[in-house]
């Protein structure tokens, strides 16, 4: 009989992708964890007690970064949306998304370095506005090319049927095209919360370690060689977006398909 | 077209020429005028060519491991991929992002790591330094590995969704039917549909990765050091003579990254308009 060996390998891909999420948890709620020991001295809610009571900053962290995230994901796909219509019809259509993708493709990091100066004169650098703006023009040429799929022949002649039957293009937008694109937005708003929720770079060079993002936090805290508080801020950045996947598997994907 | 012109091109113009001024001595606090000098010193010192091939190497060998791996699961286990809890944990990956997987790497694989005292307690080492050097090593182990664990999922579940809406199950069995052996299905057939659908996205993320910033900050070493972080360390330091310089690497990195998107995507709209 042949050796099934599926299954084995199955499972150990399933611990593989669970393995990390486990860790950091454990990670965040050990101490005083020295070479060579297998397991921590303590293991509790200590670390994450103390963090809750004490002026370390992680939950300021953790607020600023939702209302970034949110600020640049309803931003950004609302204008991608808007404006990813006239990049779509516009005769030089290819020249344009080839445009859209440079500032896509370049380094968030280097793209903030060199832009650094601008947002110095405007007095954006170091202040929460700034590090919106900046990752607004990463995460813009993300929903400007999401976006351009969804304009094309089909979507054209509803438009021009909403025309035909006596409606003006606010009727069509706001009654026929925005209806059919819906999952498609709610696709978009995760994807862009989530570019935003994972920058590092950029947010470092334009906040200037004065916007003080979860990401942020988690590079402060390996300088310090506190690897417990950064566990604990890891275990912070990654279960929000678990939550989003599982809403956008169970809510969007089911429903689109 | 304003608002696109105003939020997608000026940004990425007055960026470049920003840099590309700096980088000749035209701005820039104690830069006295133009000057080819700052191009002149990058370009002999040869750090930047160091610092790109080292940076190609790491993203060629990430994205060709991820890229085999992810079609080896893609092609094995698509059935039971596809199952109601299996199909929601693929999807988990996708919620770490860099700075998150470079700190757990780091603290699997340093020298005082979960492997490091496994290693020990399974009498395999007796001290922490005979430890191999896994994180901010030479061979750039801890960030090519770090890569892969963030690269292999994504292109897994794209594997999936090209296999199922290219209809490659039924193009498989029509070979088959015609006397293909397994072998000749998955290299004739499966890998080539799925290869020539997804070689764009594979070539972006060649390119993002020649470009990544947090994992080899955390898990990179000294010298060489992978692009981004060699131009924000350059452009970042104290010595205000040498930020001309972090520009000129700045410029040269973005109009070889321009270059390449203009390539993939100019081949890729070929290849459209001639289907």
């Amino acid at each position: 009989m042949k050796f099934n060996w599926k299954p084995y390998l199955l499972t150990l891909l399933v611990l593989l992708i669970l393995f990390p999420f486990v860790y950091l948890v454990l990670l965040s709620l050990a101490s005083e964890w020295r070479f060579p020991q297998l397991v921590p001295s303590y293991f509790g809610l200590r670390n994450w007690t103390q963090v809750l009571n004490s002026e370390t900053g992680l939950l300021e962290s953790f607020t600023i970064s939702v209302v970034i995230s949110l600020s640049v994901a309803i931003v950004s796909t609302l204008t991608g949306f808007f404006i990813s219509r006239t990049v779509a019809y516009h005769p030089r259509k290819h020249q344009l998304t080839l445009l859209t993708y440079f500032p896509y493709i370049l380094a968030p990091v280097v793209f903030g370095a060199c832009l650094s100066f601008f947002f110095l004169k405007l007095g954006l650098f170091g202040r929460p506005v700034g590090v919106i703006l900046a990752q607004f023009l990463v995460a813009f040429p993300y929903a400007l090319i999401f976006f351009s799929s969804f304009w094309g022949e089909k979507t054209k002649s509803y438009e021009d049927l909403v025309a035909t039957l006596g409606g003006n293009r606010r009727q069509s937008f706001f009654k026929v095209l925005l209806p059919i694109a819906k999952g498609m937005l709610l696709i978009c708003f995760f994807q862009t919360f989530l570019i935003s929720w994972f920058e590092y770079g950029l947010t470092s060079i334009i906040g200037v370690g004065k916007v003080q993002t979860l990401t942020i936090k988690v590079f402060l805290f390996i300088k310090e060689s506190n690897f417990y508080y950064g566990a604990l801020s890891c275990c912070l950045l990654i279960f929000p977006p678990v939550f989003l996947l599982y809403i956008n598997k169970r809510y969007v994907f089911n429903k689109l398909i | 077209m304003v608002f696109f012109v105003l939020i997608g091109v000026v940004p990425f113009a007055a960026a470049l020429c920003y840099a590309l001024g700096y980088s000749l001595g035209l701005v820039g606090v104690i830069n006295e005028g133009f000057t080819t000098r700052f191009w002149q010193e990058v370009l002999v010192s040869g750090a930047f060519f160091k610092s790109f091939f080292y940076s190609a190497a790491i993203a060629a060998i990430s994205v060709f491991i991820s890229v085999s791996l992810a079609l080896w699961f893609a092609l094995q286990f698509r059935e039971e991929l596809s199952r109601k809890t299996l199909s929601f944990l693929i999807y988990l990956p996708l919620a770490i992002p860099g700075v998150v997987a470079g700190f757990f790497t780091f603290q699997l694989f340093a020298k005082a790591g979960f492997f490091s005292r496994v290693a020990y307690h399974l009498g395999w080492i007796s001290r922490l330094q005979e430890f191999p050097d896994l994180v901010n090593d030479q061979y750039a182990i801890g960030i090519i590995l770090t890569f892969i664990t963030i690269v292999t999922p994504f292109f897994l579940l794209l594997f999936l969704n090209v296999y199922k809406n290219e209809r490659v199950q039924d193009l498989s069995e029509l070979a088959t039917s015609l006397g293909a052996t397994p072998w000749q299905v998955a290299w004739k057939v499966s890998i080539p549909v799925i290869l020539h659908k997804t070689w764009t996205l594979i070539g972006l993320y060649f390119i993002f990765l020649l470009g990544a910033y947090e994992v080899p900050l955390i898990l990179g070493q000294e010298s060489p050091q992978m692009l981004s972080v060699l131009i924000i360390r350059e452009i970042k330091q104290y010595d205000l003579t040498k930020i001309s310089e972090g520009y000129v690497v700045a410029v040269i990195y973005t109009v070889l990254v321009s270059i390449g998107a203009i390539l993939l995507f100019s081949r890729k709209k070929r290849k459209a308009n001639e289907i």
